[in-house]
């Protein structure tokens, strides 16, 4: 699941909650589209947090190479 | 005509009056030429007219048209030099001014207009410029809506391209961490008017795409004249947008409809701060979201386990669970015949069995040592063992002695030693 893009998780997981909605599943593939699903939005979840909230500005320097400064 | 003494000289008569007086070809010519290009009026004038047989050479670059009118058409040439300035490509059709002077061309004959400069008649100069721009790169397929690619649902990294004085910065800064508290910003500096702006922005674009890991870019500036917008209508930033790989949102101030970079993007904001926004997501929003869908998920797996456990409770409800005997009661009498007739199998198979083994008891008991001890023998055990030879024991040894009907205990009180056989 670590190369899943956030949207395409939540895509699936969008699709897992309707599925068990419309109530038309084997009990047995409701509970593992359930365990699915709970990892699809732990997995979202934990995406949001990763980022760290730097303002950056890239310059170049005198060698001709970039580098990130912060601001 | 006065002047006619200063221009030929030598000859004192007028033109026709003499038939042996004349001039040639060139000299006509000449002279006409002369006198046009000693009028002031025009030699400096604005001529208004539609193009037409517009040819432009590409040895020598020179451009050869029409100008007309309802009534009236005059050629034109417009050398390289100026050709070279021009914003616009003169077409058919099109209503020009153009600056220039008159002269004659003495191989043809003919007078004709040599432009200096030329503008499109109407609209301003810029603007036709923009629109064939547009068009060119319409053409060549810059706008394509299939390569527009979408803008990611999570955004933790934007890369902005602008300058950092603007207040646009200051405003996409906010917009930014107000809805994704979390944000990286990358800020890449460029002038966003002025001659190096356009390819400024356009490397800006490009490093971008090289050197971050930015998940979508915002390249735009703040409101301004349409002359302070023209470096976001530059071919060179058009170009960036396209070949840029990540995402480009583009955020040109709104006092014009669109620019070319608006046309270019992956996707475009009236304003810097509506770029921000769709940029990043909010993200208490996106949370929300999350927990509701974790929430539904809960809730529709436990309906489905209590729809589930309320049929089993159906069941059980069951009259056949309570009067078993109602729904068993014919095949409880099957069972009981059957198990009669397997109890009738087993009996009689134990009948056979226990004469079989009545048999095996008479014959085993005639090789039983209970027998031979009926018959008056005794068996002498020492403890554990049987004893058979005299010199098992010595006096004092205490001995059991078997008989048919029980047991004697015995102490030896004296051994002898009896030849049986030799007797």
């Amino acid at each position: 699941m670590e190369e899943m893009k956030f949207e395409d998780a939540l895509k699936m997981l969008e699709d897992i909650v309707e599925k068990l909605e419309s109530g038309s599943l084997e009990l047995e593939q409701s509970i593992q589209l359930f365990e699915q699903g709970v990892k699809l939005s732990l997995y979202c979840q934990q995406q949001l947090k990763q980022a760290e909230g730097r303002v950056q500005r890239l310059v170049k320097n005198l060698n001709g190479e970039f580098k990130l400064l912060d601001l | 005509m006065p002047n006619y003494v200063k221009i030929c000289p030598g000859r004192d008569a007028k033109i026709g009056d003499n038939m042996n007086e004349y001039l040639s070809v060139s000299q006509l010519n000449n002279y006409i030429n002369r006198l046009l290009i000693g009028d002031s009026i025009l030699q400096d004038f604005w001529l208004k007219g539609e193009i037409s047989g517009f040819r432009l050479y590409q040895q020598s670059g020179h451009a050869y048209f029409t100008l007309k009118d309802e009534e009236a058409a005059v050629s034109c040439v417009m050398f390289k030099s100026r050709v070279r300035h021009l914003k616009f490509k003169p077409e058919d059709g099109m209503e020009v001014l153009i600056r220039g002077s008159i002269a004659v061309y003495a191989r043809q004959g003919k007078y004709q207009i040599y432009a200096e400069e030329m503008q499109p008649y109407g609209i301003g100069e810029l603007f036709l410029y923009l629109e064939q721009l547009k068009n060119r790169l319409k053409a060549e397929g810059y706008f394509d809506p299939d390569k527009k690619k979408p803008i990611p649902a999570l955004v933790n990294r934007v890369g902005v391209v602008t300058s950092q004085d603007g207040a646009a910065f200051q405003d996409i800064l906010r917009v930014l961490r107000q809805r994704h508290p979390g944000v990286e910003i990358i800020l890449v500096h460029s002038s966003v008017q002025g001659v190096d702006a356009p390819l400024e922005l356009a490397a800006g674009i490009k490093i971008l795409n090289d050197y971050s890991t930015a998940d979508v870019i915002i390249v735009g500036r703040g409101g301004g004249s349409f002359e302070d917008l023209m470096a976001f209508n530059s071919e060179e930033v058009v170009k960036a947008i396209y070949e840029s790989k990540l995402p480009v949102i583009s955020a040109v101030g709104h006092e014009v409809d669109y620019s070319l970079a608006d046309l270019a993007a992956d996707l475009r904001a009236a304003t810097p701060t509506q770029a921000a926004q769709l940029a990043v997501p909010d993200m208490l929003q996106l949370q929300a979201g999350i927990d509701d869908y974790q929430q539904r998920l809960l809730r529709a797996t436990g309906n489905r386990i209590n729809q589930c456990s309320e049929t089993l409770d159906r069941l059980m409800m069951h009259r056949v669970w309570r009067e078993p005997e109602i729904v068993l009661g014919k095949s409880e009498e099957k069972l009981a015949a059957l198990q009669k007739e397997l109890l009738d199998v087993v009996i009689e198979n134990w009948k056979v069995k226990e004469r079989e083994f009545s048999v095996s008891v008479i014959a085993l008991d005639k090789l039983s040592p209970l027998k031979v001890l009926s018959r008056g023998y005794a068996v002498v055990r020492q403890g554990d063992k049987i004893v058979q030879l005299v010199e098992e024991v010595t006096p004092g040894s205490r001995l059991q002695i078997d008989l048919s009907d029980g047991i004697v205990d015995a102490t030896v009180t004296n051994r002898e030693r009896v030849e049986r056989w030799k007797r």
